[in-house]
């Protein structure tokens, strides 16, 4: 018996298709995906079962087991303006470029006078920096009108009272529609194991200032039923 | 293409050389390896979901407001939140014989209590919700309407909860028990800074921590 000869072909495969839903695939989650701002400290909320969605303009104060205050500002122009005026109070220097640098670099969590020299280190240690820093001192006490975090909520407030009027008058004279819901609001990311009294101290502080409606945020639980 | 390559090729076979067909066909594979490494890249730093927020109302400093009502209080329920996630609740005034009962997170402890205590307000919203999917959205007056007898019965509702929390409680217990009166639609809830009192410190104290 001869032998069959197979006919020699490469096997081969068109791979169009499949390229083409990979790139859609990748389109998709480019468009869809925000991603992560920097956080100087990784903090897990609990969960629960709301559905409302983190607004937009925010003062996230971040707190953590151990009590550690973050805060950031996600509106730009609103934190320049604050720092600005902070500098005014505390007497702390900063050049142009560094006030930049600060815009950008995410949560803070130290003491004002510190941020001179924190912001002239390079950007790799900056970040381990913010790690270990000792977090936006706070009071408790009667002292509660003269710390940091006061005056930073404060000045906050004001800043973003005037920056949303601003807005609102530019809009009407313009005669365009104005988002009345795009206002700054009050964050609350606080981990799991802080204990409610830390979280409370920092509330109070925010209250001193006037600040009475917070978002906390939270993980996402499904609801029951 | 992605193809494994053959070696022997039809060539040297009769003695007219012709010119070798140029194939027309890109590798593509490099371009696959790419893409997917962009996917998998957009895939595992994206955040998928924004995170989610529980509101909160704190009330003004209270040197702001003056002739300030402190709640009135006859048969509330009182939830006493603990370290250690141990939460025990009573009914009514405080005073040595009242009974303080341990319960828990799960959905048989706080979620149960909360319902059966508020059995009368979500019944209600309950036939509310079933009239809403009923009315047209489109019909706003209606929908108007039954918001605001909601917001009626929500105000007429007499079931009020006082939590209060010792300072080992922890973050995720307070915001569970919220959830839970978001759950169980408990429309007066007061959240109160002042701490165990006393007696119920002493009671507390009394109950033995259940075995694990």
């Amino acid at each position: 018996m001869p032998k069959v000869k197979m006919p020699r072909s490469t096997p081969s495969l068109d791979m169009t298709p499949m390229v083409d839903l990979a790139f859609l695939l990748v389109t998709f989650f480019m468009l869809t995906s925000s991603f992560r701002s920097p956080e100087p400290v990784f903090v897990d909320p609990p969960a629960s079962t709301t559905e409302k969605e983190i607004p937009k303009q925010v003062f996230l104060v971040t707190i953590d087991e151990t009590g550690r205050v973050f805060i950031d500002i996600t509106n730009a122009a609103v934190k320049e303006k604050v720092l600005r005026d902070m500098m005014v109070d505390y007497k702390v220097g900063l050049s142009e470029e560094e006030i930049k640098k600060f815009i950008g670099s995410g949560p803070l969590g130290m003491r004002l006078v510190e941020l001179p020299s924190f912001l002239a280190q390079e950007a790799e240690k900056r970040a381990k920096i913010a790690e270990a820093a000792a977090g936006v001192p706070y009071d408790t006490a009667n002292k509660i009108r003269s710390c940091e975090l006061y005056n930073w909520v404060l000045k906050s407030r004001l800043v973003a009272d005037n920056d949303f009027k601003m807005r609102e008058a530019a809009a009407q004279e313009k005669n365009q529609s104005f988002d009345k819901d795009n206002y700054m609001q009050f964050v609350v990311k606080a981990a799991k194991d802080t204990r409610y009294e830390t979280v409370k101290n920092v509330i109070d502080v925010l209250r001193e200032a006037r600040v009475s409606k917070f978002q906390m945020i939270t993980g996402l639980e499904a609801k029951p039923e | 293409m992605a193809e494994i390559q053959g070696g022997g090729d039809s060539q040297g076979k009769g003695g007219k050389k012709r010119a070798k067909k140029q194939s027309t066909r890109v590798d593509m594979t490099p371009l696959v390896d790419l893409a997917f490494l962009l996917l998998t890249f957009f895939v595992l730093t994206s955040t998928f979901s924004k995170p989610k927020v529980l509101r909160m109302i704190f009330p003004e400093k209270i040197e702001d407001i003056p002739n300030i009502k402190k709640p009135e209080v006859k048969d509330a329920v009182t939830i006493l939140v603990s370290g250690e996630n141990r939460i025990f609740y009573y009914t009514g005034q405080i005073s040595n014989t009242t009974a303080i009962t341990e319960i828990d997170y799960t959905k048989d402890g706080l979620r149960k209590l909360l319902k059966e205590k508020n059995f009368q307000l979500l019944t209600e919203l309950k036939k509310l919700q079933v009239k809403l999917n009923e009315t047209d959205e489109k019909d706003t007056a209606a929908v108007n309407k039954i918001d605001r007898e909601v917001k009626k019965l929500q105000k007429e509702s007499k079931l009020v909860v006082l939590v209060k929390n010792d300072d080992k409680a922890t973050y995720k217990n307070i915001i569970d028990v919220m959830d839970e009166f978001m759950i169980t639609q408990v429309a007066k809830y007061f959240v109160t800074d002042d701490g165990f009192n006393a007696i119920e410190k002493k009671l507390v104290a009394q109950i033995p921590p259940k075995k694990q």
